[in-house]
């Protein structure tokens, strides 16, 4: 009867052996983001391929390769409007033995209204800024399931673009501007200039984390983000203007409230955590019984059903997706500007919370502006 | 025995046909649809059977309008891109150029279609021709591109809205034949079309 309780116990201790975390290996980098992004997607197992598209695209979009990144975008993610239906994959995420992050990467809402705001800035770059509008539209769409009225389809920005589009085809965007004071705030947002020729788009920091929360990680956590700068002065043509930062991506990502996917994870924390009260008790209470020869039959049902526990406890998987779009920024903002046809130096400083100019983070942009369309930049610290 | 041998023989065929149901996801992993069918990625967009519906509703609209039916020889159709009011970024071009091969294909010389979106490469052409750099200039005597006697553009408007029992969305597709001379709507139509869904729970 020894040897079967050391069997048990044996196998209990195979069990924590399991669990022991894999080592990841530092990815190869060769000094090339876009080149080492290629790498990661194809490296990636096919459910994860959009979260390194996604990373890619912005890491092209900061080096300047636009085509590249608006053919990240529109790979990685689904149509507007498109259903994301059940698959295998999504069937696995549900189930009691597999943890969330193995279904196919589609990000938080504050992640996919980000996709979706790129989108709408490549669109108004090539010239049509009514799918520009559109974009943005569904992007502020990916919000409305807030838990808190207040939070939902809040995005100062998206709002404020969307009206400016409108004002700019020649009908009212009064409504959206309205809107998007309201969610702004204190922070006093430009009028609409419908002659202005110029967008510019900015973005400052670094953007919120995922984590794992609960006591067993069924619940997503959002590190803040963090950026120094809070604001942009841009002087161009003799001219200079503030552009505010419209929207905090920490604020949207964390009141984005539960999700029905949480709901799923918490039952099955709870199924991991009763294994695991029951493994604990029955392993503990069944070794000290089976000691005794006037209770080893006791003890040994209670070891047996305490490593069943155990077992159950173990496999059970409700790891929230913590899977998170790395290099999106803390702050979006936005300035339009109304320039003569030809080229222009646009000079960009970023601002801390105290108005001063940030040093070493200036940026020389230069400016063509073409007659009969708008010429969009994209500027990051 | 006879009974049981039809009874196989039903069942292999059945089981035969549900196996090429081509709107099933676990079928084989490319399929060809007609245009007009709504495949099993069907979303709540602008989609092809959207497309075909519609611009087939519209030329036919157009061909019975009284300007184009009781006009007196070709008139003139000049297409401006349409405005997209929705959440959907959509090929604005898509849609005007489905009804106009339609007209096109129904018409039977009725309407004639001016090719403004190449204006930029049909000056060159021409002026190649004047200029005497290539052949063909004799034959241009004045300027010989058409002026439109109508303009067909359209608006796409939308509801959209999303809740924790999924989303829906209300596009509502207008066109309109305007004569560019007294800016007179001559001809309008609309389709509208809803469509609601739910992501997986996963998703949500």
């Amino acid at each position: 009867m020894k040897i079967a309780t050391s069997i048990l116990l044996l196998c209990a201790l195979l069990f924590a052996a399991c669990q022991a975390p894999t080592i990841q290996r530092a990815p190869e980098f060769n000094g090339d983001l876009v080149a080492a992004g290629h790498r990661k997607i194809a490296q990636a197992p096919a459910h994860d391929k959009n979260r390194w598209r996604l990373i890619t695209a912005i890491h092209a979009l900061n080096l300047g390769q636009h085509d590249e990144a608006r053919t990240l975008l529109t790979t990685a993610m689904p149509s507007a409007g498109q259903i994301l239906q059940s698959d295998a994959r999504t069937r696995l995420a549900q189930s009691l033995f597999s943890p969330e992050n193995v279904k196919g990467f589609h990000g938080e809402s504050h992640e996919r209204a980000m996709g979706w705001f790129y989108r709408g800035m490549f669109y108004w770059m090539d010239g049509e800024p009514d799918n520009a509008r559109a974009c943005f539209r569904t992007a502020q769409l990916m919000d409305a399931l807030a838990a808190q009225p207040k939070h939902r389809a809040d995005w100062v920005l998206l709002d404020y673009l969307d009206g400016y589009i409108t004002t700019k085809l020649g009908r009212g965007g009064g409504d959206a501007l309205t809107r998007a004071q309201a969610n702004a705030g204190t922070t006093a947002l430009p009028d609409y200039n419908s002659k202005a020729n110029v967008m510019v788009f900015l973005q400052f920091g670094f953007g919120p984390m995922k984590k794992t929360g609960g006591d067993v990680g069924e619940k997503i956590v959002y590190d803040g983000g963090h950026s120094q700068a809070r604001a942009a002065r841009i002087t161009v043509g003799g001219r200079t203007l503030i552009a505010p930062a419209f929207d905090n991506l920490t604020f949207q990502a964390s009141t984005r409230g539960n999700r029905a996917m949480d709901a799923i994870l918490a039952k099955k924390a709870g199924i991991k955590k009763t294994g695991d009260l029951v493994g604990d008790i029955g392993v503990t209470a069944g070794a000290i019984l089976a000691s005794e020869p006037k209770t080893e039959g006791a003890g040994v049902a209670l070891l047996g059903a305490g490593l069943a526990g155990k077992i159950i406890g173990g496999s059970t998987e409700p790891r929230a997706d913590t899977r998170t779009w790395t290099n999106l920024p803390q702050h979006l903002s936005f300035a339009a500007l109304q320039l003569p046809t030809g080229t222009h130096t646009a000079v960009i400083e970023f601002l801390d919370a105290n108005g001063i100019a940030l040093p070493d983070r200036q940026k020389n942009v230069s400016v063509t502006v073409q007659t009969g369309r708008d010429t969009v930049l994209f500027v990051s610290d | 025995m006879k009974h049981i041998t039809t009874l196989f023989i039903g069942i292999a065929l059945w089981v035969a046909v549900g196996c090429t149901n081509i709107n099933s996801q676990h079928g084989p992993s490319v399929t060809e649809l007609r245009p007009g069918e709504r495949g099993f990625v069907a979303g709540l967009g602008i989609e092809s059977q959207d497309l075909v519906t519609i611009s087939e509703k519209m030329a036919r609209g157009i061909l019975g309008a009284e300007p184009i039916s009781n006009a007196e020889g070709k008139p003139v159709v000049v297409l401006e891109p349409i405005n997209n009011d929705t959440r959907f970024p959509i090929d604005k071009d898509i849609f005007l150029t489905r009804i106009r091969v339609a007209l096109s294909k129904n018409a039977a010389g009725k309407i004639s279609f001016v090719a403004r979106e190449h204006m930029d490469k049909l000056e060159k052409e021409r002026d190649l021709k004047i200029s005497g750099q290539v052949t063909g200039g004799e034959k241009i005597t004045g300027n010989k591109f058409k002026g439109a006697d109508f303009i067909l553009t359209g608006t796409f408007k939308a509801i959209s809205s999303r809740g924790a029992s999924g989303a829906s969305d209300y596009v509502l597709y207008t066109f309109q034949l305007i004569d560019p001379d007294t800016s007179d709507i001559v001809w309008e139509d609309f389709h509208e079309i809803k469509k609601q869904g739910k992501d997986d729970v996963t998703y949500r």
